[in-house]
């Protein structure tokens, strides 16, 4: 009665001009025969009575099921000075409940032979379990264990505290870490989602103990249940052991009523590609890390029918980023490393956010050629803004997401986070069945349009040892301002970000 | 041709009940073309793609003399042009229909794999066998790939706090044979290749005597064997001998101990290395059982002790780097704020001496069988996680079924076999002892 229904739908791959780039060549490689099927299981959905919602993707294929718990609250709910209260807070429930110590937690799942992870992302927080099919309901005990009595004690988060403090220690002595911990205040206007040594040192118990009773509550996560289990014992297991979850109090607001206070500047028309370069001078650090960033205006998702939907940003941002610093063939990466042997790699991402997204470029490169590199980035953006992508450059870039997409959906790891992306923006998961069409329907234009919209006027932050590059980037600059602070005088509680 | 059909039935007692875990063997053919080249095949119609690897039986251990590093350059120059391929066009074979493609450079072998909509599967075997065949070299792309591996360099080992501790462990480890010059190299060394390496190094191993080629995914098995034939087979094997190393690694007499520094390292951390068996012992099975009863999670030995009760680390972990010739057996650690490398050390043998005394307990074995068998169902979800379980078997056992028998061996380890292990290859005057820290400049 319960059997999963297969929706199917085929993913259309294009042949592509194969030929015309092999012109020279004696012999021609053997074209593709026709494409096969990509099927995505379908997803079955339901509530408990307390407002849990359930979701189930079934595939019977590996023995493997992967639960994930997911609260709508994350590093976005946090206050500044609290930085890394949602990642402790999250990190906390797998380190003691009202029957088991952290030790008898991790003994207990490793008996299991299961795996376990718990953290917080933007806008969201979760546990996830990934144990043998024939584990699930030994797994589903635990879990409910985590989320329903957890007990915050005082030594665990003592630990954590300095566990986290050691890591950041050691993060901020790497260009790529720092370059994206300050472009998160410098240029997004945010906090860092993992926190600050400033912030975890504010962190007590009590704030902890707060931001978990306010937040993870029935009503507000998702059950997520991917592999191998099908929709009716999913259901039955999560009834057993989440109903007695309780509910949010009548008088929280819904996350949704803040969002009209988050006030995004509304930049004049932005003449200048970049507006400013903040260097973070770290002595003898083996490369640099080049970054430009903007906070964009694109959004996440419309109200286009009752439920959200993702946006046209969303699949026109995904096509631009892809063309740009997606993947090995990007632009990006052509220009920087292919081309000029500058880098082993570079790149770009939008990490799509409530309300707007944020983009950002990312290369390492040796200290010498900092400042070539900020040009070369520099100069993809303009081009982006000016010409629109070609049919034999926009359709293999869409080629590379719908591919990534499918292959993503091949375990049960990828089928719960890709449930879980859509569910942490509350949005339907029947986007899985049209991702692939929406994305092949962008056209160049709309990616050219885009980017002259949202893409300039941002700024740039390249970490790495600056007396090296110092006189360069002056050069090749002159009519930025440049700013510098040394790496050990960081403080990202403070608007000058200095100690 | 081999078909094994059998079902593994592995049973695991946990905590007074019986759990089983079912591992599916994989079905897999293999055959061998005239010209020598090996090949396994796997059908799984499960998604319409396909996990295609090429291995090579060559790696950094066979890098030129004083040319450290040149096997993994040379695994780079494959992407560029050949007869009939035009640079990067491995790219478009891949990438722009869908796809992934990769390689990795490893001690002992070399693997190159794409992962595509089935449908492409008859094109990328064309495109393998012309790289085998057919590979050019330019003068220009060798120079400016050379800039891309030493950026490698740089990100991978100058610009992490530890990357240059990992190095040492290697490189402090062995005194004579090559796995002391590591896989990436060195700037200068990389600097001394030539394009006349390049394509020396090409015809001395890129040959199908010297390969496997190893399909997962939805194939049509008769129509897999006839393109296989049809592309590989006319790869011709050369009548040159392919050079192996001879080299031996003296065994160790007596405890060494080094001090090194870098720049931008927070913590200090400490390596403890011992020289392990060659990859296809029979005592690796009983190995992973000590590493995951030692350090597998945090209900761990290592952790628990270390991280967890004395705090003095923020990760502590034993390590089996597996090699062919004889791989390291070793513990390390990083220090947390206020800690020293001498604590971490005192700690670390603390913990070997106790499971030399006193052995592991029966709780500790089934939990360990629970946590790698579990892991190997894990390990072999999807296409292309099942043909790099293929090809380590392939890399390391030397036999294909390997990737099926590893699991019972496994099944078969006893708390007997784990104290035997641990008191034949870690003794008080075998280990080299590396303490690492900053260098006294920034910190």
């Amino acid at each position: 009665m319960n059997k999963s229904i297969f929706k199917t739908f085929v993913l259309a791959i294009l042949v592509l001009a194969i030929y015309s780039l092999t012109a020279f060549s004696q012999e021609q490689p053997p074209a593709p025969s026709a494409p096969h099927t990509v099927r995505v299981p379908a997803v079955i959905e339901s509530r408990l009575p307390n407002g849990l919602k359930v979701a189930v993707i079934s595939r019977t294929t590996t023995p493997l099921v992967t639960i994930t718990m997911l609260m709508d609250s994350g590093a976005d709910s946090e206050d500044a000075s609290q930085a890394g209260i949602a990642d402790m807070t999250a990190t906390l429930l797998t380190k003691g409940t009202k029957t088991r110590t952290a030790t008898q937690i991790a003994e207990d799942v490793a008996f299991l032979g299961g795996s376990i992870s718990s953290g917080a992302g933007w806008n969201s927080s979760s546990v996830s379990i990934t144990v043998t099919s024939d584990k699930v309901p030994q797994a589903m005990a635990i879990l409910s264990d985590l989320i329903l009595n957890p007990v915050f004690d005082q030594k665990e988060i003592d630990l954590l505290r300095s566990q986290t403090t050691d890591g950041l220690a050691y993060n901020l002595k790497q260009p790529s870490f720092l370059a994206n911990y300050v472009a998160s205040k410098y240029i997004f206007n945010e906090h860092p989602a993992g926190g600050t040594p400033e912030s975890i040192a504010k962190i007590d118990r009590q704030a902890i103990l707060d931001f978990y009773q306010d937040r993870f509550l029935a009503d507000r996560a998702t059950l997520l249940f991917a592999g191998d289990i099908t929709s009716a014992s999913a259901k039955t297991l999560s009834a057993q052991h989440f109903a007695k979850w309780k509910r949010s109090k009548p008088i929280t607001m819904p996350k949704l009523q803040m969002l009209g206070k988050i006030v995004i500047e509304k930049k004049s028309d932005p003449i200048l590609p970049a507006t400013d370069i903040l260097v973070i001078d770290l002595p003898r650090s083996g490369q640099a890390a080049v970054s430009y960033g903007n906070r964009t205006d694109a959004e996440r998702f419309t109200y286009l029918t009752k439920r959200r939907s993702s946006s046209s940003d969303y699949y026109v941002g995904s096509v631009l980023n892809s063309i740009l610093g997606g993947g090995y063939s990007s632009r990006l990466n052509y220009e920087i490393r292919i081309k000029r042997g500058l880098s082993y790699g570079a790149g770009s991402s939008i990490n799509w956010r409530v309300p707007k997204a944020n983009f950002i470029t990312r290369t390492l490169t040796k200290n010498e050629s900092a400042g070539e590199v900020a040009e070369l980035v520099i100069a993809e953006l303009i081009k982006l803004t000016k010409e629109s992508a070609q049919q034999d450059e926009a359709v293999p870039r869409k080629s590379v997401l719908t591919g990534d997409f499918s292959r993503d959906l091949e375990t049960t790891g990828g089928l719960s986070n890709a449930l879980a992306e859509l569910y942490s923006f509350d949005l339907s998961p029947s986007e899985l069945n049209t991702y692939i069409n929406k994305i092949n329907a962008v056209t160049g234009d709309q990616v050219k349009m885009f980017a002259a919209k949202h893409l300039l006027g941002g700024k740039i932050v390249i970490v790495g040892d600056y007396s090296i590059f110092k006189d360069d980037l002056a050069k090749r600059f002159p009519n930025m301002p440049i700013k510098v602070i040394e790496a050990d005088a960081l403080d990202l509680s403070r608007d000058s970000l200095q100690k | 041709m081999r078909i094994i059909s059998v079902l593994i039935l592995v049973t695991a007692f946990a905590a007074g009940s019986i759990a089983q875990i079912r591992v599916k063997p994989l079905d897999i053919k293999q055959r061998t073309l005239a010209n020598g080249l090996k090949v396994v095949s796997l059908r799984d119609n499960t998604s319409p793609t396909v996990a295609i690897h090429v291995w090579y039986n060559v790696g950094g251990k066979n890098d030129p003399q004083g040319k450290s590093g040149f096997a993994h350059m040379f695994e780079h120059m494959m992407f560029k042009s050949t007869k009939n391929m035009p640079n990067e066009m491995m790219d478009r074979l891949t990438e722009d229909v869908g796809g992934y493609n990769n390689a990795s450079t490893w001690d002992d072998f070399t693997n190159y794999y794409e992962i595509v909509p089935s449908n492409y599967l008859e094109t990328l075997l064309w495109a393998e066998a012309e790289r085998m065949a057919n590979l050019n070299v330019d003068e220009t792309n060798f120079s400016s790939e050379r800039k891309v591996v030493q950026e490698e360099f740089r990100q991978s080992v100058l610009n992490q706090p530890y990357g240059r501790f990992y190095e040492y462990i290697g490189s402090l480890s062995y005194t004579k044979f090559p796995y002391k010059n590591g896989v990436i190299g060195n700037l200068e060394q990389l600097d001394a290749a030539t394009s006349e390496d390049v394509r020396a190094f090409h015809s001395l191993f890129y040959r199908p005597d010297n390969a496997y080629l190893i399909v997962v995914g939805d194939i049509d098995q008769a129509q897999f064997d006839a393109w296989t034939d049809k592309y590989f087979g006319k790869v011709p094997r050369p009548t040159t001998v392919i050079p192996r190393i001879t080299e031996v690694e003296p065994a160790r007499t007596k405890e060494m101990r080094y001090l090194k520094t870098a720049p931008n390292v927070p913590f200090p951390a400490v390596a403890i290395t011992y020289l392990g068996p060659r990859s296809d012992s029979s005592d690796l099975p009983a190995l992973r059982i000590a590493d995951a009863i030692l350090s597998g999670g945090e209900s761990s030995r290592l952790y628990q002790s270390l991280v967890y009760k004395q705090q003095i680390a923020q990760e502590a972990s034993f390590n089996i780097d597996n090699k062919v010739d004889g791989g390291l057996l070793f513990f390390s650690a990083i220090a947390s704020e206020g800690h020293t490398s001498e604590e971490l050390e005192r700690s670390l043998l603390a913990e070997l001496k106790l499971i030399q005394d006193s052995g592991v307990t029966a709780n500790e074995i089934a939990k360990a069988k629970n946590q790698l068998i579990a892991s190997a169902v894990r390990g072999r979800e999807d296409n292309d996680s099942k043909a790099i379980a293929i090809e380590r078997a392939i890399a390391y056992q030397h036999y294909p079924n390997a990737v099926n028998t590893n699991i019972q061996a496994i099944q078969a380890v006893t708390a007997d076999d784990v104290l035997r292990v641990m008191k034949k290859y870690f003794s008080d005057n075998n280990r080299v002892v590396i303490y690492y820290t900053n260098d006294g400049g920034v910190k």
